[in-house]
């Protein structure tokens, strides 16, 4: 195994948890955001660009953004509908 | 149940399972050995059989086209629930003001957001189009360009903020837009049919291995799923942050109301 792959991996062992244990939602979401990063990287490192590419946007843009938003929506005060 | 309790249960479960995953992870193979019968036969057969050098795209959309179609299915069912789900309890409203969430400050965008935002955008769009249009011979695909040309539209939406960019996407025509990309798969495979072929057989001219023009019935498949994955993430970025924007009722003052 190159260094290379055996470094992302363990980081993507490190980054998986790191998601489950912060409690906080925002930063839950910075975590889920790197975590998916890392794993893109891996993907590629792997050689599968293919599942890179789409883990990329849908992991690192799409997947948070939809998070985000639920935050917002919940902190947007929609009590007087 | 206690928490004790939960924990314990817990460890009497891995301690149960721990030999049987010890005896399957042992059966494993080799860290990143290859050894998949199905990937080196598809890597022989794909470049004489299909002239194509992205053998992902072969699979996806020649050799399993069918499970493509069920997965393309999948992805418009699951947009099209997202959107019943959202519109559903938040109605047709067209109120096109962003909400201000109580006690947060609103920060004006600064110019070099809007500027790189709105370069980063153009450079997305492109590379999500070139994706699509390369997805026989490059890796990458439909899919990825997709979801691409999905994370430009969404840059858009950081370079002008919530209205402009609001007035800037319809929904009616990501309607079109996915819908279109649905039926194109669809009818690309059943078009053999009436020629009394199997459904999704590749019939049409295959071009040059490593031409942008190969694989024949790919290359409308593959434009397929990238128009309807596009327009499907696109959809559903517009139906998640319409739940951001103000509702009818925060138009007034909030001391107006009290």
């Amino acid at each position: 195994m190159k260094a290379l792959t055996a470094a992302l991996l363990l980081l993507v062992a490190v980054a998986g948890p790191s998601v489950v244990l912060s409690r906080d939602p925002r930063r839950q979401l910075f975590a889920l955001t790197a975590f998916g990063a890392l794993l893109a990287a891996l993907f590629e490192v792997l050689q599968a660009p293919d599942v890179a590419l789409s883990e990329l946007v849908v992991g690192t843009a799409v997947t948070p953004l939809l998070f985000a938003v639920a935050l917002t929506s919940i902190a947007l005060d929609r009590r007087r509908r | 149940m206690s928490p004790g309790l939960r924990s314990l249960l817990l460890l009497l479960a891995l301690a149960l399972l721990a030999p049987f995953a010890w005896h399957v992870a042992k059966a494993l193979p080799q860290f990143g050995s290859p050894t998949a019968a199905y990937g080196a036969t598809v890597n022989a057969l794909g470049p004489p059989l299909r002239h194509v050098s992205n053998m992902v795209a072969a699979v996806n959309f020649d050799f399993r086209a069918l499970d493509t179609l069920g997965e393309e299915s999948m992805l418009f069912c699951a947009v099209t629930g997202a959107v019943v789900l959202l519109r559903g309890t938040r109605g047709e409203g067209t109120n096109r003001r962003a909400g201000l969430i109580p006690g947060r400050a609103v920060l004006a965008r600064s110019d070099a957001q809007v500027l790189l935002c709105r370069i980063a955008c153009t450079l997305t769009m492109l590379f999500g189009l070139y994706m699509v249009l390369h997805g026989t011979v490059t890796p990458g695909g439909g899919f990825q360009g997709g979801v691409i040309i999905a994370s430009a539209v969404l840059l858009l939406y950081l370079a002008e903020g919530y209205g402009p960019w609001r007035r800037l996407i319809r929904s009616p025509l990501l309607d079109v837009l996915e819908s279109l990309g649905v039926l194109l798969f669809v009818g690309a495979g059943a078009a053999p049919l009436l020629s009394g072929h199997a459904a999704m057989s590749n019939l049409m001219p295959l071009g040059h291995f490593r031409d942008l023009f190969s694989g024949g019935v790919m290359l409308v498949t593959n434009f397929a799923v990238g128009l309807a994955v596009a327009a499907g993430f696109v959809m559903l970025l517009l139906e998640f942050l319409e739940e951001t924007r103000a509702l009818q009722s925060d138009s007034l003052p909030d001391e107006a109301q009290r």
